[in-house]
């Protein structure tokens, strides 16, 4: 069993490594904002100002997903997004969700990665304790968060997107189902 | 040789596409119950445990008389919220005598059976629990004059019995604590909380460095009493999230101690006090 699970690890290292180039992010189909990070080695800062401002001004809502290109559970999430586009597209534009891409990789830990809003740039923890969203404790690609314009979580999101990789369970999140 | 290990690089690289192409197509398929979700419904598994704990003995799912809050979809498969809600106060007259928490789907499926007393004053849980696939979470009241009432809640979460335990504390094993979080209400249900610092290692987890699995060693019982009274005995398994914690009440009638028996599945023995005063 556990030879089992190391094959495993090295399947999904080679499949991460073996993806080509392109194939990483939310797709084209979701108009995403593509935010990539600022900073020095070993600190990402993903800045959410602007697309915070625009929630607000239009009233909409902010689904912001993490990813990392070296992630094959983000490969696995993406290519179910494409896969289904035809279907999924038309509720995210519905229930008025602006798709936000942070572009990130696996070796940004919660350390490591930062959330700047306005003036104020908060270490991965301290953003989700001040947000109120529980995940705080561990950082794990792929991430989800549901905003509104202000910052404040739409509803508690699960780690991973294990859980909502079917057409019907990914219109239940978009729906705040709980 | 540059050849060579390139072909052999490709052939254990499509190997790999195939194995997760087919595991992503498995994933991609509808499962449990995606939508429209009936937290009521039944299973095999728990047809299976309701003939082993009550036989044949009739249990309300209606009535309302006792409640339960779990997230559709919690953050953390090893840590589901769990908040139970007694319609009933305890009076020696009729009160919870016992409460079950199953988890259909878990390898260890009944989570608790608590043993309660009059001196809970009100029988409302909240505990966590590991969760380790999509399906229904159960609590089964049973009272004083043996009726029994059910609540149950659907939860689609996974992994939560094999999820590596954050191992931060073992220096702090068995290290239990209690927690007033509102103060103390004298002749008045009090919450309190109690929590075990406990791996509370299902088995089934893997060491992420040695990839062999870390062995089961996990809280079996808290028994907790006020001023030398039960309040309750809590017989627990690994289906308790790790530092197992249940937040409860007690009626203090006077000043007394809070105290936690707790014992482990290596029969090691941990103690937790708490003096209360009445204000």
């Amino acid at each position: 069993m556990g030879a089992l699970r190391l094959a495993a690890t090295v399947c999904a290292a080679l499949l991460a490594w073996s993806l080509p180039a392109g194939a990483e992010g939310i797709p084209e189909k979701y108009s995403p904002v593509v935010i990539r990070p600022a900073g020095e080695p070993g600190r990402s800062e993903f800045d959410l100002t602007a697309v915070a401002e625009r929630a607000k001004r239009d009233n909409k809502r902010l689904y912001v997903y993490l990813g990392a290109k070296d992630c094959a559970y983000c490969r696995r999430y993406e290519s179910f997004l494409d896969e289904n586009s035809k279907e999924l597209v038309p509720h995210f534009l519905e229930h008025n969700y602006i798709v936000v891409d942070l572009r990130s990789t696996l070796s940004v830990t919660q350390d490591k990665l930062l959330i700047r809003v306005g003036d104020s740039s908060r270490p991965y923890a301290e953003f989700q304790e001040a947000i109120g969203d529980v995940r705080a404790r561990m950082l794990v690609y792929p991430m989800v968060w549901l905003l509104d314009g202000n910052l404040k979580p739409l509803m508690q999101m699960p780690a991973g997107t294990g859980t909502f990789q079917t057409v019907p369970e990914q219109l239940e999140i978009l729906q705040l189902v709980e | 040789m540059h050849k060579t290990n390139l072909a052999g690089r490709a052939v254990l690289v499509a190997l790999c596409w195939t194995a997760l192409a087919a595991a992503a197509t498995e994933a991609n398929k509808p499962r449990g119950l995606p939508s429209g979700v009936d937290h009521t419904a039944t299973s095999p598994e728990w047809e299976t445990i309701r003939a082993k704990l009550f036989q044949n003995r009739s249990i309300d799912a209606t009535s309302g008389k006792v409640q339960l809050a779990v997230p559709l979809r919690a953050p953390f498969g090893a840590a589901v919220p769990v908040k139970i809600t007694s319609g009933l106060p305890q009076s020696p007259e009729l009160y919870v005598k016992r409460v079950y928490i199953v988890v259909d789907k878990n390898p260890s499926a009944i989570a608790a059976i608590l043993d309660l007393t009059p001196e809970v004053g009100q029988a409302d849980f909240e505990t966590r629990l590991r969760v380790d696939e999509y399906g229904h979470i159960r609590v089964i009241s049973e009272l004083s004059n043996g009726e029994l009432h059910m609540a149950s809640r659907y939860v689609k979460v996974s992994g939560g019995c094999t999820q590596p335990p954050n191992r931060d504390q073992l220096h702090n094993i068995g290290k239990t604590v209690f927690r007033l979080p509102e103060g103390v209400r004298k002749d008045a249900p009090t919450p309190a909380e109690v929590q075990v610092v406990h791996p509370n290692d299902t088995g089934f987890e893997l060491n992420q460095i040695t990839v062999m699995y870390i062995p089961p060693h996990f809280v079996r019982s808290i028994k907790v009493s006020y001023a030398e009274r039960k309040v309750f005995d809590a017989d627990v398994d690994f289906s308790m999230s790790e530092n197992p914690s249940f937040r409860f009440n007690f009626v203090p009638h006077g000043a007394g101690e809070l105290r936690a028996e707790v014992e482990d599945s290596k029969e090691q023995h941990f103690t937790g006090m708490l003096a209360v005063s009445l204000p």
